[in-house]
Parts: structure tokens; C-alpha cells; sequence
């Protein structure tokens, strides 16, 4: 059994072995195939087609064209900056909150632990419908939000939420909303990694919980730290169920992203949408698209490198 | 850690510095918790107001308690049948999820075979390569190749998905077990299939919850899939897309209500989830995401 992996030969006992080892890997196989390498694989092939879907002719290969045109789409572009506002936006905000919240609650005391489930709750709900809810809730003239700001007498007028101007906010609001409980899980995780006495040395050493955090727990925090930013800028680059309920990337492609911007050559963002699918420049955008969040994802590697390196 | 008795008994006599920042902090979690809350008590005490109350600032309770508006949603907007859907839907994701993932798991820890360098790297590949929802095309394309377009089935293969991250895990639990114990069965006169079915099984169901509560969690509150998969087959939607469809109903400025009682039905099933399982959750997203 053991020298197997030098003899070649088919001899009936390995492809039996074989084919025992595929029969528990098969049914996942089916899946990861069919859902998973085959899409990859068909979007890629269609960025040198140009296809209106089932129906309507056979595709056409357009070589480069759809490439050369997601570079000149300024709409795709504008999408690829407002991806980039919403990613820091979120990030900025979420990392410094879950931090904090974790430096909080992670010790095992009275509350600590009801405070973390609630404010990892907002993590287990549908973004959809929450979506919807953050529609009525930031709904400019009947919005609770508006009420309450109004009557607290914080504003005078209602603010619209959903407005050119203030949706991207509004949208990273509800974000964070969404996500500060999932990265203050992976703080508390993190900060327990650090050893108690090394906190407990610093503390007799007569370094109040400020400096513990800064000159400690920061630190030694690093490599963990590294990890939850890459997973919260990559995946707020791939958020898109939120942003296509709440706001549709409007108005006027106000908080048109990436995601939802290659989302739309193939399916209608809301019901209203007829769409003339164009699955060709729609796979173009989607590769364009994961290839930016690749290179993010590497120079952020480069530089999280760099800062190892002068420490 | 901090239960020695002699900072319990500090506690009792906190210093006014100490006081201060109890209080401060929970100052600050007391309006984190709001902010948490507010959203989710919003959509059910709305559920039981009127439109008028919703649109017109009411208080914050109902005035009176319409449970009519379920009755309305249920019966008038369908919402027993996609209730129904996505009960199907989401079981039979957690289960088809949980026996691949926990079959290709345990052979890929456990067993050299022809190819396994390969799918590995493939799976790992596609652990960071993502397209987005633009691959459900050409998911949609195979599944009407198959006669499933249109079927429950063929929604619950697009939500399942290739699982590689659950394969992984569960891989890497697996590996974590001795392996002594299954040469120990193998000796007593195991079947491979005996090995994983009565020594390796029962030791990863941890993991293998995590797996469930995970999958269950995302094909219940799934939109984007259920979406697409149901454009051209309405009687299939699942509660969360038919929700957000109320958006776009022709009167819908008027069914803020109807819309509050359709998002309660659609969170009420994952809340109760969440209170009995809220600990495994918390832990699961360690278990899953930090590894390094």
C-alpha cells in the first residue's frame, strides 16, 4: 500500500483504491464543477464573444473589443472609484469600531457576553431584507431617521438620505451596521491569542489600558490584524445584495459599484428593469473587475510586507 | 483569570477612575446596542402598525396590535407558499452541503489517490477567485441543459454551490484527528466506508455543525440566487426575494406595513435560530475564518 505513489502501473488493487477515494469525492466534485470551475471557465471564454443569450444566434468572437471597451466605458470606471469609496468608507469605520468593541468585551465578564451576541446579530439577518427595511427607515420624508433627527432638533429640514449626495453614505452606514459584529468576533479571537501576561506585565509594569493597547495588544495583534483587513477589503469589494436592494446603485449610478455594475449586462437590478443582456461585455467587466480586486489584494500584501519589515 | 478574590473585592470598591470608565463604556456599548437593535424592532413592531402609523409617525409601539397584516401577508401575498420554498430550499442546502462536504473532506485528509494534488489546487484556487454573481449564468445555462432550471432541485444545486471553503474545514479538522484511530478499525476489520461512517463521522460533527448552521444561515437568507433562478419561475421564490419584490408592487408607497410583516416572517425563523445557537455561531465564524 505504502509504495504506491512511485508504481505507475494499474494494478487492480490501486484502481480500486481510486475509485473508492472518488466515490466520496465525487458528489462534491458534481458541485465544485458544475458551480464553480465551470463558471469561472465560461465567463472567461465569453470575454472574447460578444452573445445575447439563449435564442438569439450563436455568440460571436469579437477578440479583444469588449476588453477595449470595458477601458473606455466611463460609467465602468466611475463604478470602479465609487467601489473604492464605499471599500475604504466601510473599512475605515468598521475596523477601528470592531477593534474597540472587541478591546471591550473580550474579557469573560457579567454582559460582555450579551452585548457580543447582540452586536454580532446584525451579521445572521438577510442583507436583502434588511436592505428593505433601511429603505423605509432612510426614506427621506416619511424615515424614522428624519423623524427623530427632527424632533431630537439635530435638523431642521429632512435630510434625503437616498439623494446624489447622500447615498454612498447612507449605504456605508448600513454596512457597518451589518458587518462591525463579524470583524469584532475576529478581534476578540485575535486579542485572545495575545497572551494574559504579557497584558498582565504591562499592567504591574504601571501602563495604563490606552498605552496596554498601543504598545501591546496593537502589535502583537499584527499578523492577525493583516488577515481581517485583506478579508474586509475584499470582501466589501464584493459586496452587492445591499447596495441592489437599498439604493440600485442610483440615483444616477451615484453608488454604482463594480459588483452590480457587471451584475446588470446579465440580469435586471430591480423589477422594474428591462435589460437586453449583454453577456459578453458582462463577463468582460466581471473579469476587469476581479482583476482590480486581485491587484488591490497584492499591493496590500507588498505593503503590509514593507510595514513588517520596519518593525 | 480576573475571578481572584482579591479583584473581586477591588471590585466592589472601584476607584472613581475605575467608575468612570465602567461608565463610559457602557455609554458607548448602550448606543452601539441601540444602533444594533433599532433596525430589527423597527420591522416587528411595525409589522403589527398601519401604513398611516408607519408613514405618518406614530409612536413607537402600534397603537393597537394589527396582526391582520399577517394574515395579509401570508394569505393575500403568497407568503405561506414562499415561506414554504424557502423551508425546502434551505433544509435541503444544509444537508446536501453537510454530506459532500464531510465526504470529500474526510477522503482528502485521509487518503492518497490519482488526481488529489490537482483538485486541491483547484479548490484553493477558487477559494480566492471570484467573479461575483455574474457565474450564476452560466449556472442557470447548465441547469436548463439538465431539465432543472425551472425545479427546486436546480435552485438548490445554484445555492449550494462548490463549497470549497466548507471542504477545507472540514478537511482540516479531519486531519487534526489521530490517525491511529482508524488504522485501529482497519485492523478490527473496517471497509473504508465503515472507517468513515463510524469512527471519523462522530468525531467531526462539531465541525460539521458549523458547516450546517453556516449553510443554513446563508441559503435561508440568500437574495441574489434565488433571484435569478426564479425570474422565469415565480412559484419558486423564496421569502427574502419575494420581501424585496414588494419594493416594486404597484402600491407599494402604501404597504410599508404589509412589506414590515413580510421582512418579520423572513427574520423571525433565523432570530429564534440565533437565540439557542448564538454561542455556536459566535465560535463557528473563529473556527472557519481565523487559521491563517
Amino acid at each position: 500500500m505504502k509504495g504506491e505513489g512511485k508504481s505507475k502501473v494499474f494494478t487492480k488493487k490501486t484502481v480500486k483504491r481510486n475509485l473508492q477515494a472518488y466515490s466520496f469525492l465525487v458528489p462534491n466534485l458534481i458541485l465544485f464543477l458544475g458551480c464553480s470551475i465551470y463558471p469561472v471557465l465560461w465567463t472567461i471564454k465569453y470575454v472574447f464573444y460578444q452573445y445575447g443569450g439563449y435564442g438569439t444566434g450563436e455568440p460571436r468572437f469579437v477578440g479583444l473589443d469588449n476588453l477595449a471597451r470595458v477601458f473606455r466605458d466611463e460609467v465602468y470606471w466611475e463604478s470602479v472609484i465609487h467601489t473604492f469609496t464605499y471599500g475604504f468608507g466601510k473599512v475605515i469605520i468598521i475596523i477601528p469600531l470592531a477593534f474597540f468593541l472587541a478591546f471591550l468585551l473580550n474579557a469573560q465578564k457579567k454582559g460582555n457576553g450579551l452585548a457580543q451576541s447582540i452586536v454580532f446579530l446584525p451579521t445572521i439577518m438577510s442583507s436583502a431584507v434588511m436592505g428593505l427595511v433601511f429603505y423605509l427607515l432612510f426614506n427621506a420624508y416619511n424615515g424614522e431617521v428624519n423623524k427623530y433627527l427632527m424632533e431630537l432638533g439635530i435638523i431642521d429640514q429632512p435630510i434625503n438620505w437616498l439623494g446624489k449626495d447622500n447615498a454612498m453614505k447612507t449605504l456605508i452606514i448600513t454596512a457597518v451596521w451589518g458587518g462591525v459584529g463579524n470583524y469584532m468576533v475576529y478581534f476578540i479571537a485575535g486579542i485572545q491569542q495575545v497572551s494574559e501576561d504579557a497584558i498582565e506585565s504591562a499592567r504591574i509594569d504601571g501602563a495604563n489600558k490606552l498605552q496596554t493597547i498601543w504598545y501591546i495588544i496593537v502589535p502583537m495583534l499584527g499578523p492577525i490584524l493583516k488577515i481581517i483587513l485583506m478579508l474586509a477589503i475584499t470582501s466589501a469589494f464584493h459586496d452587492i445584495t445591499n447596495i441592489m436592494v437599498l439604493t440600485e446603485g442610483g440615483p444616477n449610478n451615484a453608488t454604482m459599484v463594480m459588483s452590480l455594475y457587471g451584475y446588470r449586462f446579465f440580469f435586471p437590478i430591480s423589477a422594474g428593469e428591462s435589460v437586453v443582456p449583454q453577456y459578453g461585455y458582462g463577463a468582460a467587466v466581471s473579469v476587469v473587475s476581479a482583476c482590480i480586486t486581485g491587484v488591490v489584494t497584492v499591493i496590500y500584501l507588498k505593503l503590509s510586507k514593507k510595514l513588517d519589515d520596519i518593525y | 483569570m480576573s475571578s481572584t478574590p482579591m479583584i473581586q473585592a477591588n471590585k466592589k470598591h472601584m476607584s472613581r477612575n475605575q467608575l468612570i470608565s465602567f461608565v463610559a463604556k457602557w455609554i458607548f456599548l448602550g448606543i452601539m446596542i441601540v444602533f444594533t437593535l433599532y433596525p430589527v424592532v423597527y420591522t416587528i413592531l411595525g409589522s403589527f402598525k398601519t401604513n398611516a402609523e408607519l408613514t405618518q409617525g406614530g409612536g413607537f409601539f402600534p397603537e393597537q396590535w394589527h396582526f391582520e397584516n399577517y394574515y395579509r401577508a401570508f394569505v393575500e401575498a403568497d407568503f405561506l407558499q414562499y415561506t414554504w420554498n424557502s423551508i425546502i430550499v434551505s433544509v435541503s442546502v444544509t444537508v446536501l452541503a453537510v454530506v459532500t462536504c464531510s465526504l470529500a473532506g474526510f477522503i482528502l485528509a485521509r487518503r492518497d489517490f490519482a488526481g488529489k494534488k490537482l483538485w486541491m489546487t483547484l479548490y484553493l484556487s477558487m477559494m480566492f477567485v471570484s467573479l461575483g454573481s455574474v457565474t450564476l449564468y452560466p449556472i442557470y445555462e447548465v441547469l436548463r441543459e439538465l431539465g432543472l432550471h425551472e425545479s427546486v432541485v436546480g435552485l438548490v444545486i445554484a445555492l449550494t454551490g462548490g463549497q470549497a471553503t466548507n471542504v477545507f474545514l472540514v478537511m482540516g479538522f479531519t486531519k487534526a484527528l489521530p490517525k491511529e484511530l482508524d488504522e485501529a478499525g482497519i485492523i478490527d476489520g473496517c471497509s473504508l466506508y465503515q472507517v468513515y461512517y463510524k469512527i471519523v463521522l462522530p468525531l467531526t460533527k462539531p465541525i460539521l455543525a458549523v458547516v450546517a448552521l453556516f449553510s443554513f444561515r446563508n441559503a435561508w437568507n440568500d437574495y441574489v440566487t434565488g433571484l435569478v433562478m426564479t425570474i422565469t419561475a415565480p412559484e419558486l421564490k423564496t421569502l427574502t426575494v419575494a420581501v424585496v419584490q414588494l419594493k416594486y408592487s404597484v402600491n407599494a408607497a402604501a404597504e410599508w406595513h404589509i412589506m414590515l410583516a413580510g421582512a418579520s416572517i423572513a427574520i423571525i425563523p433565523i432570530l429564534i435560530v440565533y437565540a439557542f445557537a448564538h454561542k455556536q455561531f459566535i465560535a463557528g465564524l473563529t473556527a472557519g475564518a481565523v487559521k491563517g
